[in-house]
């Protein structure tokens, strides 16, 4: 079993290889292609393509250690470490978030190379299939950076930023922006992203926004070049519950506008419902739940759940519905907003790092082990 | 036909749905038999409105006529937008009598003792309302016929249902020239801004009309013969479905009613088990359908409920011993939320019996509530109103 397996990885580098040195000048594919389609090389596809993809590094580890408590959310000035005009990109969009597991031979110093080829790519596969040459896309620029500054601790991977542009074909020079999306890890877990092997960058944060077909080529040119595998990120309940609580603390230091709380209930036809908490009575809730204790001031996941719960018993004893029964759905303050179906945006760049600490410990959890 | 009639006569044809352009240009009744037997209602839809376009304008159509148009539109296409009801109180003898003749004379003459600059059409299709569509202008400005306000009153009930008489007029309430409209409306404008932002301006000036306003005749409450008219707390897009609520025209359930048990398509395990299951499912749906209204109900989209009340989560908790309230706002929307909640009650999502700040949604007719409860030293601005 092993030994197929290893036969496998050395087909799949020395793909990786030829690509990376650029012989493979013309990305192509055959038409009619399914852009998801999962690499198969000759296996059965009957087994589960989360243990066939598995990467290395003792991601079992991660499994039994989900926190119980967290910092709570401290106000950064991110724009003293990051490049203002990036930052505002990154608040300015609603994200879908997938997970990533790692990349493969992923250079941060290679980028001008990879967008290249990723404009190639994306040309190639809407052309279905005719050659094209490497730089002489039309209509479609691509551009990937690095953002400098979002990484917090030495073992994070500094966070790569992809835009992908539109050349009109007449007339003026105007490039009009058609997607971008950027993957990160802020504060991921150090004793896993240790135990990568060399080779493996770990970005396992995922963000886009954009048109849904780009951005599948997008990540299929991902998992081609740098043999990694994306996967829908979804925010479950405990994640929400989180936020709701991280977000409110920060109220004192800076206002938080409302707290809006959405459930689903599964009833026919489905019914919202919406409760949005005036905020300083939510703080003090909150407070009244937990006290700050100085410097180090941790939030015990205890303490998140009963501010929930105290927000969902007083709805309760005023209408008398079961909220448990349904799904919480969203979680807002102006400080930024977070869906159930893994979607995100950011109201201020305050506490960007929380939420990325919080997002890219969710993806490191999902990715198949 | 002038420019203004033009766009508008546009902007209507555009609207109107495909399949019933024929019906509405006949209903309209403004080109002849014949015009309308020339036209190709087969031809794509941009090339069949040039040719009414061209038409209208060989007959020499005038503003009013578009207007009617547009009425006609709106009459036959009533879920638009956002509709407000009202509530007509303090009934004189006369006002279960006032008839549709009466009533067009009243309101036309007291309209214009009020405003100059504007532009009332009233028409009464045969369902027994009266649909009233007004352009408002100001003494510098012509009506603009672009952003009309439509009134549709059910004669013999003290109902009025409001269309696009928020957000387009707020324009108005800022100027002063338009003083009179705002007597005329002053007091549906108070109640509703009253209930969702704080003008204080607003209130200035109504209050320094107050003079003015019982003066002056408010044409509406007076050609209905009412005393005044109030704010229905309730809202929603389906007109149909907001008359019928008022008017209790669905399906109810009361207490004291026998009804059927229904039977169910179960495997039979026990008979004592099944008949113990059916009466307990009966009975939650029972009391689902008491407060909600059995079969079709009125399709309501939102309820909305402002909580200014003392917190009522875990007992242990200090914020409970406080006086302080917690506020809050609870939005439920559904596609129709009393069929929702309707089957929320009777599957058991919530704890029976249905509270009474959900079953005054058909109860009372409304879908906004204010919940506030009387504290000592609370800064509450709203009035108290537990429902």
């Amino acid at each position: 079993m092993m030994g197929k397996r290893d036969v496998q990885i050395h087909f799949r580098l020395n793909w990786r290889l030829l690509a990376m040195e650029g012989r493979v000048s013309a990305a192509h594919t055959p038409a009619n292609m399914p852009i998801t389609r999962r690499k198969s090389y000759g296996r059965s596809c009957v087994e589960n393509p989360s243990l066939f993809w598995q990467t290395p590094g003792h991601l079992t580890t991660l499994g039994h250690r989900i926190p119980t408590s967290r910092g709570a959310a401290r106000s950064q000035n991110i724009i003293s470490k990051v490049d203002p005009e990036q930052v505002a990109l990154l608040v300015k969009h609603e994200w879908k978030l997938a997970y990533v597991t790692p990349l493969y031979q992923f250079r941060h110093t290679r980028l001008k190379l990879y967008s290249k080829h990723l404009a190639s790519f994306i040309v190639a596969e809407k052309q279905q299939g005719l050659a094209v040459e490497v730089g002489m896309e039309a209509g479609l620029k691509v551009t990937i950076s690095t953002v400098l500054g979002m990484a917090e601790s030495e073992d994070d991977a500094e966070t790569v930023f992809i835009q992908i542009h539109s050349k009109p074909t007449f007339g003026a020079d105007d490039l009009k922006p058609v997607w971008c999306g950027w993957l990160t890890c802020v504060n991921g877990d150090r004793e896993y992203l240790r135990s990568l092997p060399p080779d493996f960058v770990s970005l396992p944060l995922f963000c886009s926004s954009g048109s849904e077909p780009l951005t599948a080529l997008v990540k299929s040119w991902f998992e081609r070049t740098f043999d990694c595998n994306f996967g829908p990120l979804f925010l479950n309940s405990t994640t929400l519950n989180w936020l709701a609580a991280l977000w409110t603390g920060c109220h004192p230091s800076s206002n938080i506008r409302y707290l809006k709380l959405s459930w689903t209930m599964p009833t026919q036809p489905p019914l919202d419902i919406m409760y949005t908490v005036n905020p300083q009575d939510a703080w003090e809730l909150w407070n009244s739940i937990h006290a700050e204790n100085g410097e180090d001031d941790r939030i015990h996941v205890d303490e998140v759940l009963r501010f929930m719960n105290g927000l969902e018993t007083h709805l309760f004893r005023h209408f008398k519905i079961y909220l448990s029964a349904g799904t919480l759905t969203k979680v807002s303050t102006f400080l930024g907003s977070a869906h159930h179906h893994g979607k995100i945006k950011m109201g201020s760049s305050d506490y960007i790092s929380t939420l990325l600490t919080l997002l890219t410990e969710c993806a490191l959890h999902r990715m198949p082990i | 036909m002038d420019e203004q009639s033009r766009a508008i006569l546009q902007r209507t044809l555009r609207r109107l749905p495909s399949k019933k352009t024929q019906s509405t240009l006949r209903a309209w009744g403004c080109l002849s038999a014949e015009q309308l037997e020339d036209l190709d209602y087969t031809q794509p839809k941009w090339l069949l409105l040039e040719n009414v376009i061209f038409k209208c304008e060989e007959s020499r159509l005038r503003l009013k006529d578009v207007t009617k148009l547009e009425m006609v539109y709106y009459m036959e296409n009533p879920n638009q937008g956002t509709w407000h009801a009202f509530k007509l109180t303090g009934a004189e003898d006369e006002a279960l009598s006032v008839d549709f003749t009466q009533f067009k004379e009243m309101f036309v003459a007291h309209l214009e003792e009020v405003v100059k600059h504007v532009s009332v059409r009233i028409k009464k299709p045969e369902d027994g309302a009266v649909w009233i569509r007004i352009a408002w202008g100001d003494n510098f400005t012509k009506p603009n016929h672009f952003k009309p306000t439509y009134a549709v009153h059910y004669l013999q009930t003290p109902y009025v249902f409001i269309l696009n008489l928020t957000a387009k007029h707020k324009p108005y309430l800022y100027q002063v020239t338009s003083f009179y409209l705002f007597i005329y409306f002053g007091h549906i404008f108070m109640s509703f801004y009253y209930y969702y932002y704080y003008y204080y301006y607003f209130y200035i000036c109504l209050y320094e009309s107050d003079c003015f306003y019982r003066s002056h005749s408010q044409a509406l409450v007076l050609s209905t013969r009412y005393v005044s008219i109030n704010e229905a707390h309730l809202t929603g897009r389906s007109l149909a479905a907001m008359r019928d609520l008022l008017m209790k025209q669905y399906q109810q359930v009361f207490p004291n009613q026998e009804r059927t048990l229904k039977e169910r398509n179960a495997l039979p395990s026990h008979p004592n088990i099944d008949r113990e299951h059916a009466e307990f499912a009966e009975g939650k749906h029972q009391m689902a359908c008491e407060a909600f209204g059995d079969g079709t109900v009125p399709k309501l989209e939102t309820a909305v409920y402002k909580l200014e009340t003392r917190y009522r989560g875990s007992s242990n908790n200090t914020l409970s011993d406080r006086d302080e309230l917690f506020r809050g706002v609870v939005k439920f929307s559904s596609p129709s939320l009393l069929e929702s909640l309707r089957h929320c009650a009777s599957t058991g999502m919530s704890e029976g019996p249905v509270t009474p700040l959900l079953s005054s949604i058909t109860q009372k007719g409304r879908n906004l509530f204010v919940i506030a409860e009387k504290v000592p030293g609370s800064t509450s601005r709203t009035p108290a109103r537990k429902t």
